[in-house]
């Protein structure tokens, strides 16, 4: 039949097709760190300059059992039967930690920021409820980890890991308790090991100084972190890494180290960041140096601004007066030819933005439900350190000098937007095509965030300085393309954030690294 | 007339957040070469949705309207073969706040329609379907956004029954709808309450089901019908967040549909209202089409 062999024809035709439109496989592929022997065991680490601590006796780690002692042996022991084979779940958590403590730990925290950093959703009354640390689950949920908090979060995480780290090397190498396998080459390893000596467990200190200082941050996720942190520890003897009191005076040095960074947390202004009272004397000041229309929030109903006083925030490397130096001057008048030409840039990209326009503001958006822009430098210089096969220490000095700056960053930038008070493009009929942040438009907290980060991720990878440097720029663009800073803010963000970023840089050369 | 021109009833702009292209759903053929084109426009709006499952209004946002025009040709391989396509522009623009409204050429389908079985008034019909993006629109600036920037492969058995005298007929059809992951432009999203680092997003599989009540004759077509589409699987609206290509997103709508075509030029129109939902907008929608019918046999 004529029509049979038609329909027959055009199915065929039609099931061709489709293959050629379907892979049916939906799995989807993300980018995999594995674990690598450090390119160097930086042993002279235990001196290297801390953030909080004076020096590393400031903690105590108890000395550790000789290798020959029976209570050493039974560790052995215990080890070689952890680790002699293991199910598929406790592989994938031994190679998921392998990757490193720093590296995942810092991955975990950019998590949590992103899951928490969705603003308040205004109530009937049309209020916007504040988030309650005593009760961080319930609606709102606390915190709001949004850009100035997340910079903190991840600074203090990245603090409390280096100093526990700098801490542990100077006792690993005081009592140079070799690796189990070294001791005893039976022990079956599934990780790269390397001549660092295993007590304290870096792999413990990291976990248990992140454990706490992501609890204080996040108290909503102690059952997220409690599952976390077993697991580290536990993959450690799953991979024959280190025996039981290895990761035991680890826990202890981590537990030390993050409570005593944590005890400058409590007195560093965070908790009057959100002193809305003082606005009204801000937008005085902005007024008496001319501003004839302040910023004012464009959300309805209307939300008072974030973190209004975020910049009164002790910063980390350098001092309030310091701060105030950096802070750039004023921006355009808005009847100025500077301020339209501005204007004028925006409201053209406002009616004709380019796809490739589009592409640059949505790569570097970070805004609402992701990491932030602290986030995403962090995970690139996570990724920088981690393809240096940097050591732990190594890595966490990397991330502390750049985690610090980014809080740094965020200070200036908020002190500067908060003394300026200086209203954001839609006040003048702009569109955005990322979300619009609640708070005073110059400089941009992008441009800020990201020349710091850039800066000090040139110097500590100087053969990446200009790709590093290019991102940054990039990244102070996407706020104009995304039409809600104008060139200036950028332009003057990028600058103050180069000069932030400058205070790390020295601090590094300086922290007897030699790096 | 003998070849009564059939419809092109549509179920475009039915997903409440992103218009979709429209697509075939009922037991009518175009006879053996006949053309049909049908250009539409489509205006949807809501100014409440359900983030997971709260209904709630978004004062930055007041009310969100999708409006596309649309051109649809059918032809007649056969009388019980006929291919359609459509290609829509699609723009969306808000009442209140300061989002951005997006526009753009979306995504081109194309459909073919067999008619398997034959029984007196009764049909029995397997459609299958498929889209890809034509416009370069960003697809995860939701609920601007146009599309979604998948490819899309659908199947759908469609069973018919048309009582010969009266023109009564009572349609239902089940749907099951592959789509493709898409390519952000951001290289992390969160989704499924973790963080994916890629910029790789999975976008889930689609189902539906419809039953429509109506009355078919020479020259004119009305008919009521009820649609049940939904995500197989996906995550939900975090509170207070935007949407997101990977959501759930379900919907109930009900709705008219009619046409009128004495000779050959006619118009339809379809009328929708999402009457239960998550994650999607509670949407009416309304098209009106012109359509014109070529016959090839002369």
């Amino acid at each position: 039949m004529k029509n049979a062999y038609k329909i027959l024809a055009i199915g065929s035709l039609v099931a061709g097709l489709s293959v050629s439109i379907i892979s049916c496989d939906k799995s989807i592929s993300e980018p995999q760190r594995v674990g690598y022997t450090p390119a160097n065991v930086d042993e002279k680490a235990g001196s290297w300059k801390t953030y909080v601590l004076t020096s590393p006796t400031d903690v105590t780690v108890a000395a550790p059992k000789a290798t020959s002692s029976a209570e050493y042996q039974a560790e052995l022991t215990d080890l070689k039967s952890k680790s002699a084979s293991l199910t598929q779940e406790q592989q994938e958590a031994v190679v998921y930690w392998g990757a490193g403590a720093v590296y995942r730990w810092n991955e975990i925290a950019r998590e949590l920021a992103a899951r928490y950093n969705i603003p308040p959703a205004s109530t009937a009354d049309g209020k916007y409820p504040v988030p309650d640390a005593a009760n961080p689950l319930a609606d709102p949920k606390f915190p709001f980890a949004n850009p100035p908090y997340a910079a903190r979060a991840l600074a203090y995480l990245s603090v409390a890991q280096y100093d526990a780290l700098v801490a542990a090397w100077n006792y690993k190498y005081q009592f140079k308790r070799s690796a189990p396998s070294k001791v005893d080459a039976t022990v079956r390893v599934a990780l790269p090991t390397s001549t660092i000596p295993t007590y304290p467990s870096e792999d413990a200190v990291v976990a248990a100084a992140s454990y706490v200082v992501l609890k204080a941050m996040f108290p909503g996720e102690v059952p997220f972190l409690d599952a976390k942190l077993a697991e580290h520890q536990n993959s450690r003897l799953w991979a024959g890494m280190n025996v039981q009191s290895d990761l035991t005076a680890g826990a202890d040095l981590g537990n030390q180290v993050a409570a005593k960074v944590m005890a400058r947390a409590k007195t560093d202004g965070m908790s009057a960041a959100n002193n809305q009272a003082l606005t009204a004397g801000m937008i005085e000041v902005a007024k008496a140096q001319g501003l004839t229309e302040v910023w004012v929030s464009q959300e309805s109903p209307l939300r008072p601004p974030m973190l209004p006083n975020y910049g009164a925030v002790t910063p980390w490397n350098f001092d309030a007066a310091t701060k105030v130096k950096l802070r750039p001057g004023p921006p355009p008048a808005l009847n100025s030819a500077e301020f339209t030409k501005a204007l004028d840039e925006l409201k053209a990209i406002n009616k004709s933005q380019t796809r490739e326009q589009a592409r640059i503001a949505n790569y570097w958006a970070d805004g609402a439900g992701t990491y932030t822009p602290p986030g995403h430098w962090l995970r690139t210089a996570a990724n920088a350190a981690s393809e240096a096969k940097y050591s732990e220490v190594r890595m966490a000095r990397t991330l502390a000098l750049v985690g610090t700056s980014l809080m740094d960053a965020g200070i200036c930038c908020w002190d500067t937007k908060y003394y300026y008070y200086y209203p954001r493009p839609q006040q003048f009929g702009v569109k955005t095509s990322v979300g619009l942040p609640n708070f005073p438009s110059y400089t941009s907290g992008h441009s800020t965030f990201s020349a710091a980060a850039a800066t000090v991720l040139g110097s500590i990878f100087p053969d990446q300085a200009n790709e590093f440097w290019a991102q940054a720029q990039e990244a102070s663009n996407s706020r104009i393309y995304g039409l809600i800073h104008y060139r200036f803010d950028c332009t003057v963000g990028l600058e103050c954030g180069k000069n932030i970023g400058t205070y790390a840089v020295n601090r590094g050369k300086a922290d007897g690294s030699g790096l | 007339m003998k070849t009564i021109l059939k419809s092109l009833a549509v179920a475009g702009l039915m997903a409440p957040f992103v218009a979709k292209a429209q697509m075939p759903n009922d037991a009518i053929y175009m006879g053996k070469k006949q053309l049909c084109v049908a250009g539409m426009y489509g205006y949807s709006s809501w100014s409440q949705y359900w983030e997971n499952t709260l209904k709630r209004e978004n004062f930055n946002i007041g009310t969100h309207t999708t409006q596309s025009v649309m051109v649809m040709p059918a032809y007649g391989i056969s009388n019980r073969v006929n291919v359609i396509l459509s290609l829509p522009y699609v723009w969306t623009s808000t009442s209140a706040g300061n989002l951005m409204g997006q526009h753009g050429i979306q995504d081109l389908a194309a459909w073919l329609k067999f008619k398997v079985v034959k029984a007196g008034g009764f049909s029995l019909n397997a459609i299958v379907g498929g889209s890809v993006p034509i416009g370069n629109y960003v697809p995860s600036f939701l609920p601007m956004s146009i599309g979604l920037q998948c490819r899309t492969f659908t199947g759908r058995l469609l069973a018919s029954y048309r009582e010969p005298k009266t023109g009564v007929y009572l349609t239902a059809h089940g749907s099951y709808g592959w789509r493709s992951n898409i390519t952000i432009d951001q290289n992390s999203y969160q989704a499924d309450d973790r963080v994916y680092n890629t910029d790789q997003v999975r976008v889930p599989n689609t189902y539906d089901a419809a039953v429509r009540l109506g009355v078919q004759r020479k020259g004119w077509q009305t008919e009521v019908w009820a649609e049940r589409s939904s995500c197989l699987s996906g995550d939900n609206i975090r509170r207070n967040d935007m949407p997101f290509p990977t959501n759930n997103m379900q919907a109930t709508t009900v709705g008219w549909y009619g046409k009128v075509q004495p000779r050959n030029i006619g118009v339809n129109a379809r009328v929708g209202y999402v009457l239960d939902g998550m994650n999607v907008g509670q949407s009416t929608s309304y098209m009106v089409g012109l359509l014109y019918q070529i016959n090839f046999n002369k």
